[in-house]
């Protein structure tokens, strides 16, 4: 079977010593950071983005792959035992995990969120494994009209399942388009956006605008909040295996968040932190007694902590098959391949099935690496809840310089680095999010390359988007979620789905 | 974001309602696309059949300062929006972190890597309120570790180490 063949494929490569090493050092950094609250999956990313120039391309994209579905493990942790999301993929765990602790149910708690994660992830692995390479043929017979569309597609869908106010969300991702133009422009030659500095020539560095916006903007803001007190649980762990009682209410919620994970982790925006707010609000509406929530219901563990890992994994599909991303992550993980010269898209899988393969084939052993990581260790992940911020942040910010220094031996790439830092806690401050933002400025050159190329087919007229089935389709789609989220009964909604703490 | 006064009466008073987050960003996005508009004032704008370089710049600014506006008005209607409010225990961590990535920048190719971390390690470190001065020393040794093990040992970056006289 096909489906065998690639994933042996894969294993072959995941399971060379070295890519074993780099699986592992992801799932340990992915569980460290998603353990401590104030640093988050995608600041990690930006700043270990400069390490994987110097790594095989495979190994690297293993690395940071690691480093996000592991901070969907070590996030449960911290919303269990502390009551602090570790991630905003886990701040409905807080709500009954951390109840169940109180209950004394603690080590029930943490192995539900990890039993059930590691099963959503392998059901993620498969459902990748499966449905990537249709996806990729279809995406194969686009034209550039049709990527042009399903790029405005992607970015208006990203925008509609985000969450906050849509304007400023377009008008983030606008900004990020006009940051990803700066530099020589491809086809003339000529300068845009540069003012005269020569350093910026070659445009704004992907790593250096991630690391300012998402490293160094994270740190002011943590820093301007003040150090909130921390109390870890102090009573010893003692059982950590669920009663017969929370296996039986905890499966059925394990399955319906894989379920409902996978799905929402496709579509571009959602991801980790929507699956969970989602199979939180499915759980509640469908509970026998919705009263329980709240009050250490252990569905609202298994539900959210599934879908999340599920939600983590399956946003690789539209990234890995047709080089559009659907979230932050993965438009860091585009950023990544392009270091390395791999221009995301349908041919990926064809012309480097070994990186392909290998990529998803480690997920689940990563997944496997997370369960005992995450389990027998989680004395050594509480410990380090007791390192205060003062000293992450000196290290955040430490390993910000450096990474952004290595990228070009520039000091220039520093300065531009600590500018966006400060843009992006302003941004932070006056609510605009800085995700839809890095969407843009990937899609950026992309984007305008696919029009121009459009507008040379059809000899310059823009009706080349509505005459083409496929691209119309997509348009129509893009143009139905922009009304959908106008309706006031949908906005309502869409509000208190992502207001259910 | 401005520093009002936190006394000065209502909250239709001109300056909070100038501070009010969405006023703010509608602002922010307008200038930044009045600036877009300005720096690519000479840019060929071409036809949509050989477009230039000036097209999409050109129109991405106009589209951006439109969704400005509009979040200026989405703004300007909220009655009970609180103003922001900024202190000095806000820009604080802001001159600092910006001025020690500065004092990094400036420092790494004329003095080397060890006295830009320590650099770096210590004007950062004015953000943190209570850190005694063995807690900093401690961190800085350990980081200068760890950075040399990393980037110098490890991926043998060709960084120097100690000043270029």
């Amino acid at each position: 079977m096909e489906l065998i063949d690639n994933l042996a494929l894969g294993l072959g490569v995941a399971l060379t010593p070295a890519n074993l090493g780099f699986a592992l050092i992801g799932a340990l950094i992915g569980t460290l950071i998603g353990v401590l609250p104030g640093i988050g999956p995608i600041a990690t990313i930006a700043m270990l983005l400069p390490l994987t120039f110097h790594l095989e391309p495979v190994s690297g994209l293993i690395m940071l792959a690691g480093i996000f579905y592991g901070a969907q493990y070590g996030g449960s942790t911290t919303a269990i035992l502390v009551n602090l999301p570790g991630e905003t993929s886990s701040v409905v765990t807080c709500i009954d995990g951390h109840q169940m602790a109180r209950q004394g149910k603690a080590g029930s708690a943490l192995a539900i969120a990890a039993l059930g994660s590691f099963f959503a992830g392998t059901v993620a692995t498969f459902i990748i494994a499966a449905f990537a390479p249709p996806l990729a043929r279809v995406g194969q017979s686009f034209g550039a009209p049709e990527y042009f569309s399903l790029m405005v597609l992607g970015l208006i869908a990203a925008v509609v399942l985000a969450h906050g106010s849509v304007l400023k969300a377009i008008a983030m991702i606008i900004l990020g388009l006009l940051f990803g133009l700066a530099g020589t422009d491809g086809q003339t030659a000529s300068q845009r956006f540069t003012f005269d500095i020569t350093e910026l020539s070659d445009g704004i560095d992907f790593a250096v605008l991630a690391i300012g916006v998402f490293g160094v903007g994270e740190v002011i803001a943590n820093l301007t909040r003040g150090e909130e007190s921390r109390s870890v649980m102090s009573e010893r762990i003692t059982r950590l295996w669920p009663t017969r009682e929370d296996f039986r209410l905890a499966w059925p919620a394990v399955l319906r968040g894989t379920g409902l994970g996978s799905i929402l982790g496709v579509l571009p925006g959602g991801g980790a932190t929507l699956s969970a707010f989602a199979a939180y609000v499915l759980e509640k509406k469908i509970a026998r007694d919705p009263s329980r929530f709240g009050r250490g219901a252990v569905e609202g563990v298994a539900g959210p902590e599934s879908a999340n890992n599920a939600g983590a994994q399956t946003s690789f599909i539209p990234m890995l098959t047709l080089g559009i991303p659907g979230n932050a992550v993965m438009a860091l993980m585009i950023g990544a391949m392009t270091i390395h010269g791999i221009q995301p898209g349908p041919q990926v899988m064809s012309e480097r099935p070994q990186l392909f393969w290998g990529m998803v084939a480690s997920m689940w052993i990563g997944n496997l690496m997370l369960l005992v990581i995450n389990l027998p260790l989680i004395g050594i992940w509480v410990q380090l809840l007791k390192v205060p911020y003062r000293f992450l942040y000196l290290s955040i910010l430490l390993f910000c310089a450096i990474g952004v220094y290595t990228i070009g031996n520039s000091p220039f790439s520093v300065l531009i680095a600590a500018f966006f830092g400060v843009a992006g806690y302003i941004f932070m401050r006056l609510e605009c999010e800085p995700a839809p933002m890095i969407l843009g400025f990937v899609l950026g050159p992309l984007m305008e390359d696919n029009l121009r190329r459009a507008m040379r087919i059809s000899s310059g007229d823009p009706m080349i988007f509505l005459n083409r089935p496929i691209s119309l389709g997509l348009l129509i789609a893009a143009a139905v979620l922009l009304l959908i989220v106008a309706l006031p009964a949908i906005r309502r909604g869409r509000q208190e789905a992502f207001q259910e703490t | 974001m401005t520093a009002d006064n936190p006394n000065t009466t209502s909250p239709h008073h001109p300056l909070h309602i100038l501070a009010r987050k969405n006023v703010l960003a509608g602002l922010m996005f307008i200038a930044i696309a009045a600036l877009g508009l300005w720096v690519s004032r000479d840019y060929p704008i071409g036809t949509a059949l050989r477009m230039g370089t000036g097209y999409v710049p050109r129109l991405l600014c106009w589209i951006l300062m439109g969704l400005g506006a509009a979040i200026l008005v989405q703004g300007l209607r909220e009655k009970d929006a609180p103003p922001e409010r900024t202190s000095w225990r806000q820009i604080m961590p802001i001159v600092v972190v910006t001025t020690s990535l500065i004092a990094f920048a400036l420092a790494i190719e004329q003095l080397g890597f060890v006295l830009a971390i320590l650099l770096l390690v210590g004007i950062g470190a004015i953000a943190a309120r209570d850190i005694k001065i063995w807690e900093l020393l401690l961190a800085a040794l350990v980081l200068i570790a760890l950075s040399y093990a990393i980037f110098i040992l490890g991926l043998g970056l060709t960084i120097p180490v100690w000043p270029v006289w």
